[in-house]
């Protein structure tokens, strides 16, 4: 599978999954905030708005993965270990691979966290 | 594998005639003009000076508000001196110490470290200083006069904009701290620049030393973190000054709007104070444990994944605002999140230090210490950062015990473990081991005495910012022992002032790099203002450690840049990954332009503070004239030749222009954080929207042809900029100037229609937030669109002048990067106010 | 009289460390928990910092190293913050609907923060009817109770530490806090937002009460003071005290300041500041200002010290 050139070289693509992350608390906050500011007008109940949230979940989560298995990809499979320190190009990719991979884990952990409120809570207020 | 570098060896004639002449052009001027320095040392250490200056003033404070507390029904000082008092305190320590003193640390150590002569803007460097210093002077100068802020260095409003009450210490802070913010975000577009295109050649990003990751990061935050609370500064001066009702909830208005701007700044704040403290704890690790790093990429991780989340915790200062609980929730999740990469930053120093063999030294004492403290103000912040405690601990004397704990254990201590690391850096002799054990302890003990008990006495009731308590209440014995650890803390501090203060010329002068790290900075002479001798290429995290005869080499010039031609002050530009040489950048020398540009803009802040109108115009005026001169003389100077000879056979030109250049870096990055103060803006254009039913409240909107007009004239004057960018290329000067003529037209009539909307309908922004927010966004852009009549006019000008041309085109393409984001302000701005709510 | 119930000791309860209501009680529990939790995780941090520290030991691989930053860094924090998040989001009141949705809405106490002051509302309730009165709160031993909280000039905050979590009062918002407590006894509540020159004398009075006792003490304050006609009844009325205070059965309804219907049965004056005693009481009317700072209340020390006594008795019920 070549979703993309495996020579994408840039500071950004470690970026990916803390983006991802962000992007899913933003829409997660916003739209709490707006219904439930507008709930009275709103077309959609509690547990719809809910639903699709869910579904925003998951798919930020596929998000990372592939971020995470593009990131595995560069580095290697996990062929080279760190520390990564030699002055090559080869040494900079991996060590780019490896941190972003260990990046996109930490994103994956934090949308699961920010989505433990979306399972367990059921109203806007008491 | 390395590159094989053919040194050629000079005569040492020749050798010593290079270091006159470098000296020369790196020469601090002396006599009162000394101060018109922007070498990166000097400016680093006034930065510093200042910074700890401000910090021990604002320990005085807290000095006082705890005398004040030590007993029940105190009167040592009044209910509004001690609000005073605390207010200063929170503020001068967070805007005027914690984040200035890591700019400071940064400018002075990062060229070096980075192995490059100097930062790419030094006279920005300099111009934030001296808008810090005055800007810093000027806040802390009111309690003198009974005129500090009062309201918490929170400001919320209604107290914070009720005149009555606050007076005009609520515009001092507005004002004041506005300005140096200023000054912050001048010191993000510096570092970031600095770091991405300046390290020396062969420093990829994989071996780049890790206080250079920390700080990219830190300065990207600022970068986002501090335009929201510009744009807060905005709206709260507005209604202070002409009464426009952003805040007021009878008009409209709502006071959480400020709380989340405020936050949104004030949680990323507390990282950008951490971070640069935990990179010199990443840089003095591995020295003591002589080995490098365990886990670079794990800290890579922790400083990025924190930069991301923190910008997710805002909410957690607003738990009791009766935001929707699921809101809540998800924000204590992030808070909880961002403690996974705190953690690993904690565990990647234990296990290098397990993995190393440890020398236990005074900067090792100061950083163990402070981790022992933090960790224990991390465990209290995922307390802190579940709801239903938070609900039960917010605005107590635990948050004032979590949030010491956590910025002195994680930003006092690694500070001061810093100092005591560094010094010889700045004098060649290190501090005393005896006074820095001393001053340790001392600190130690009586922080945790003065802090622990706060944890306690405010779970039993003890809310913040109370000037008293009554005395039945069980209180008082904490609030005693709280005063005394206070004051043991303090003396702790002059001990660490006195070592630093007393003179040491009796004391032989270290080695250089006393203490066998193995990072770059450790190679720069005190004495010498060049920052490195020549520029070498680096092969290694550690290059003293691994690259045998460095040190040498570079002092014998047998690397890049040894001599200085033209009387320029050069250093390299090399590429963002591979940190290959591109460009040899002349850099800004010794001016007073900078100084001016900063005491005429602290002069526009001050006037304002007071209304002087008049005063405030001329100040603007003078701004403007001292930084286009700025500009003029001392960018994008046209080369006399077009390439550069930097030894060991290599040549690279001196003059790029876009993505290659560094200036057009330092307009993106700026952009960048103005274009967040804009989105902040719409953020509450959209908050007021999501609170009322109705956004308008029945007032009249501009209508939509006057908005869409003026977002059309902005689209026909950045395609009229495309265009000259273009005609200029191809060399047709005269097309070039008609163009830009035909730019600036279009953009000046776009201006008229902007306004021409809302003012036509008669808004008044007085009577309701909603007539308020458009005109705000509103002027906004105009006010852009003005600046970029100003770039316009200076571009005619360079061309004119003969100082730009078809090759030399660098102020077209900073000017067009300009019109980019302009364009999409204006578009945004007035199809928002146009379209929405409802076309009416 | 009820006046036995009223606990002796000057200052109540107000410790998050003692509670006595069920959200207190829940929030100390997972207090607990999380300095048991904390404290393990501080000895084990720092107990490896100074091992690693230590000059004569084994020297780790950069592998085990590597290893501990896995497992103690990451693997660890992430599981036991999961947990605890969990926990911490189960214990917020917004999932209880679908725990209990049977349980009617308890009707809703206005609560009003003003400088530097509560005003209080109660509700029609069972027959009962709907009363104003300030700085103290009197609620029922084991009913959940609903607050609707507002301020009226800058943001307060609502916090009984003994009963429960703290609730912002903002201009322009209503907000709603629901508590339920579960011990009989007196509690302070001191307002937990920044808010001006006095913001530390801006307390009030919880008092806990059996279902009994509270009811007549309801009665008794709906009903107001019987007029009596004292010198103190007709001074308070002719040195225009009534203008801003109302004391219900007495006066005209005057809703400017604290009302004071009742006043006898407070514990303090002042919002917290004294203990209600005739002297303070005294002092108070002469100088409010000197108690608490920024006070809106004028001076009155114009008025000769009986006057002042005389009023200070009509209000306390004692000479």
């Amino acid at each position: 599978m070549r979703l993309l050139p495996k020579e994408v070289e840039s500071l950004w693509t470690l970026f990916t999954g803390p983006t991802i992350w962000a992007v899913h608390f933003l829409v997660c906050y916003v739209a709490v905030a707006i219904y439930c500011e507008k709930a009275r007008t709103g077309p959609f109940t509690f547990a719809e708005m809910r639903l699709a949230l869910v579904l925003v979940t998951l798919l930020a989560l596929a998000g990372i993965v592939l971020s995470a298995w593009l990131a595995w990809r560069q580095w290697g499979f996990g062929s080279g270990d760190p520390p990564h320190d030699a002055p090559t190009r080869e040494d900079r990719l991996l060590f780019q691979g490896f941190a972003t991979l260990l990046l996109s884990g930490l994103s994956f952990v934090a949308v699961l966290f920010v989505a433990v409120p979306l399972v367990l809570i059921e109203a806007c207020q008491p | 594998m390395t590159e094989v570098v053919a040194f050629q060896d000079l005569s040492a004639d020749e050798r010593e005639a290079q270091e006159r002449k470098l000296r020369e052009i790196w020469r601090t001027p002396c006599g009162w003009r000394y101060w018109t320095s922007v070498n990166n040392t000097q400016i680093g250490l006034w930065y510093g000076a200042a910074a700890f200056i401000f910090m021990l003033f604002a320990g005085v404070l807290a000095l006082l508000v705890r005398v004040q507390l030590a007993v029940p029904e105190n009167g040592f000082l009044s209910a509004d001196l001690f609000n005073q008092a605390f207010t200063l305190h929170g503020t001068v320590m967070m805007f005027l110490f914690a984040v200035p003193i890591f700019e400071a640390v940064a400018i002075f150590l990062l060229p070096s470290m980075l192995g490059a002569r100097e930062l790419p803007f030094p006279r920005l460097s300099a111009f934030g200083f001296w808008s810090f210093a005055l800007g810093g002077v000027f806040v802390c100068g009111s309690i003198f006069f009974n005129a500090a802020p009062n309201s918490g260095w929170f400001m919320y409003p209604p107290l914070a904009t009720d005149k009555e009450y606050s007076g005009i210490g609520a515009d001092i802070w507005l004002l004041g701290l506005s300005f140096i913010e200023v000054a912050s975000i001048a010191a993000a577009v510096e570092l970031i620049v600095g770091i991405m295109k300046c390290r020396a050649p062969g420093m990829r990003v994989n071996i780049m030393p890790l206080f250079a990751w920390y700080l990219l990061i830190v300065a990207g935050m600022i970068l986002f973190a501090f335009p929201p609370l510009i744009a807060g500064d905005i709206l709260f001066e507005m209604q202070r000054m002409f009464n426009w009702p952003f805040f007021d909830a009878e008009r409209g208005g709502d006071p959480l709007l400020w709380q989340h701007l405020f936050w949104i700044f004030g949680h990323p704040e507390v990282y950008i104070i951490f971070l640069p403290a935990i990179a010199i704890m990443a840089m003095i690790v591995p020295t003591f444990a002589q080995r490098p790093i365990v886990g670079y990429s794990w800290i890579v991780l922790a400083a990025v994944g924190t930069g991301f989340l923190s910008f997710g915790l805002w909410v957690h200062h607003m738990f009791a605002t009766g935001l929707p609980q699921i809101s809540l929730a998800f924000f204590s999740a992030a808070s909880e999140a961002v403690a996974i990469p705190t953690g690993v930053q904690i565990f990647v120093f234990i296990a290098t230090l397990l993995a190393g063999r440890v020398i236990f030294s005074v900067p090792m004492l100061f950083g163990t210490g402070g981790l022992a403290v933090f960790v224990i103000g991390g465990l209290t912040g995922v307390m802190v950062a579940l709801v239903p405690f938070d609900w039960q601990a917010h605005d107590t004397y635990f948050v004032v015990a979590h949030l010491h704990y956590v910025l002195i254990g994680g930003m006092l201590f690694p500070v001061v473990a810093g100092i005591y690391y560094y010094y010889p850096l700045i004098n060649a002799r290190k501090l005393s081991d005896r006074l820095g054990k001393i001053a340790f302890w001392i600190m130690f003990a009586g922080f945790n005495v003065a802090f622990f008990p706060m944890h306690l006495v405010g779970l039993r009731g003890m809310p913040r910012r109370v000037f008293t308590y009554p005395a039945d209440i069980g209180w008082d014995w904490f609030n005693l022992v709280s005063t005394v650890g206070a004051f043991v803390f303090a003396a702790g501090v002059v001990v660490v002032v006195i070592d630093v203060l007393r003179p040491k010329h009796r004391q032989p002068k270290e080695q250089i790099n006393p203490w066998n790290a193995g990072t770059l900075e450790w190679i720069s002479e005190p004495e010498e203002n060049w920052g490195v001798r020549s520029i070498p290429i680096i092969t290694s995290r550690y290059p003293i450690w691994d690259q045998p005869d460095l040190l040498e080499d570079i002092n014998a010039g047998r690397y890049y840049l040894p001599d200085a031609q033209d009387g320029a002050r050069e250093t390299l530009v090399t590429s963002v990954l591979d940190a290959r040489p591109i460009q040899c950048l002349r850099v800004g020398g010794t001016s007073i332009l900078t100084m001016v540009a900063a005491f005429s803009l602290g002069g526009v802040f001050i006037a304002l503070t007071f209304h002087w109108w008049i005063v405030t115009i001329f100040c603007a005026v003078l701004t403007l004239a001292a930084i286009v001169a700025w500009l003029w003389t001392a960018t994008a100077e046209i080369p006399r030749a077009e390439f550069r000879d930097i030894g060991l056979g290599k040549k690279l030109p001196l003059y790029n222009s876009g993505p290659r250049s560094v200036g057009w870096w330092g307009m993106f990055i700026t952009m960048a954080g103005d274009g967040t103060a804009y989105a902040s803006l719409m953020f509450g254009y959209f908050f007021y929207w999501t609170i009322h039913e109705d956004f308008t409240a029945g007032h009249a909107g501009p209508g939509v042809a006057w908005p869409l007009l003026a977002a059309g004239l902005f689209t026909l004057a950045w395609l009229a900029m495309l265009l000259a960018r273009r005609v200029n290329a191809s060399d047709r000067p005269g097309m070039t100037r008609a163009a830009l003529l035909l730019s600036a037209a279009l953009t000046l009539a776009g201006c008229l229609a902007g306004i021409a909307g809302p003012h036509r309908s008669g808004m008044d922004p007085t009577a309701h937030v909603y007539p308020a927010i458009v005109w705000v966004v509103a002027i906004w852009t105009v006010a852009h669109g003005a600046i970029g009549i100003v770039m316009q006019a200076y571009c005619l000008a360079r061309s004119l002048a003969g100082r730009m041309s078809a090759r030399h085109d660098m102020d077209m393409h900073n000017v067009v990067l300009y019109w980019h984001f302009l364009v999409i302000t204006a578009v945004t701005s007035f199809g928002v106010v146009g379209l929405f709510p409802a076309v009416r | 009289m009820a006046a036995p119930l009223v606990l002796p000791g000057c200052a109540g309860g107000q410790s998050a460390l003692d509670p006595a209501g069920r959200e207190a009680a829940e929030v100390y529990d997972l207090f607990v928990v999380m300095v048991i939790g904390g404290g393990v995780i501080w000895l084990a941090v720092i107990g490896l910092l100074v091992h690693a520290c230590r000059r004569r030991r084994r020297t780790w691989s950069e592998e085990g190293a590597g290893r501990l930053i896995a497992w103690g860094g990451v693997a660890f924090p992430v599981v036991a913050l999961f947990a605890l998040l969990a926990y911490a989001v189960w214990l917020m009141p917004s999932i209880r609907p679908w725990l209990d949705r049977s349980v009617p809405e308890p009707a809703m106490i206005d609560v009003t923060g003003e400088q530097f002051w509560w005003r209080i509302r109660y509700p029609a309730e069972d027959g009962m009817a709907a009363f104003e009165t300030a700085n103290e709160l009197r609620l029922p031993v084991g009913e959940r109770v609903a607050f609707s909280l507002r301020a009226a000039d800058v943001i307060h905050s609502f916090w009984i530490p003994s009963l429960g979590g703290k609730m912002d009062m903002i201009p322009g918002r209503t907000n709603v806090l629901s508590l339920l407590p579960t011990k009989t006894g007196v509690y302070q509540a001191p307002c937990a937002e920044f808010c001006g020159a006095s913001h530390a004398y801006m307390a009030f009075s919880v008092i806990v009460m059996d279902t009994k006792a509270y009811d007549d003490w309801r009665r008794r304050q709906a009903a107001g003071n019987r007029p009596g006609g004292s010198e103190g009844e007709r001074l308070f009325a002719h040195h225009g005290c009534a203008g801003c205070h109302s004391v219900r059965g007495v006066t005209p309804v005057a809703g400017l300041g604290p009302d004071l219907t009742r006043f006898s049965d407070r514990r303090t004056v002042g919002a917290g500041a004294l203990a209600n005693t005739p002297e303070n009481v005294a002092r108070f009317i002469r100088n409010p200002s000197a108690i608490k700072p920024g006070a809106t209340m004028p001076a009155f020390d114009m008025l000769s010290q009986g006057d002042i006594a005389a009023i200070a008795e009509f209000l306390t019920g004692r000479p």
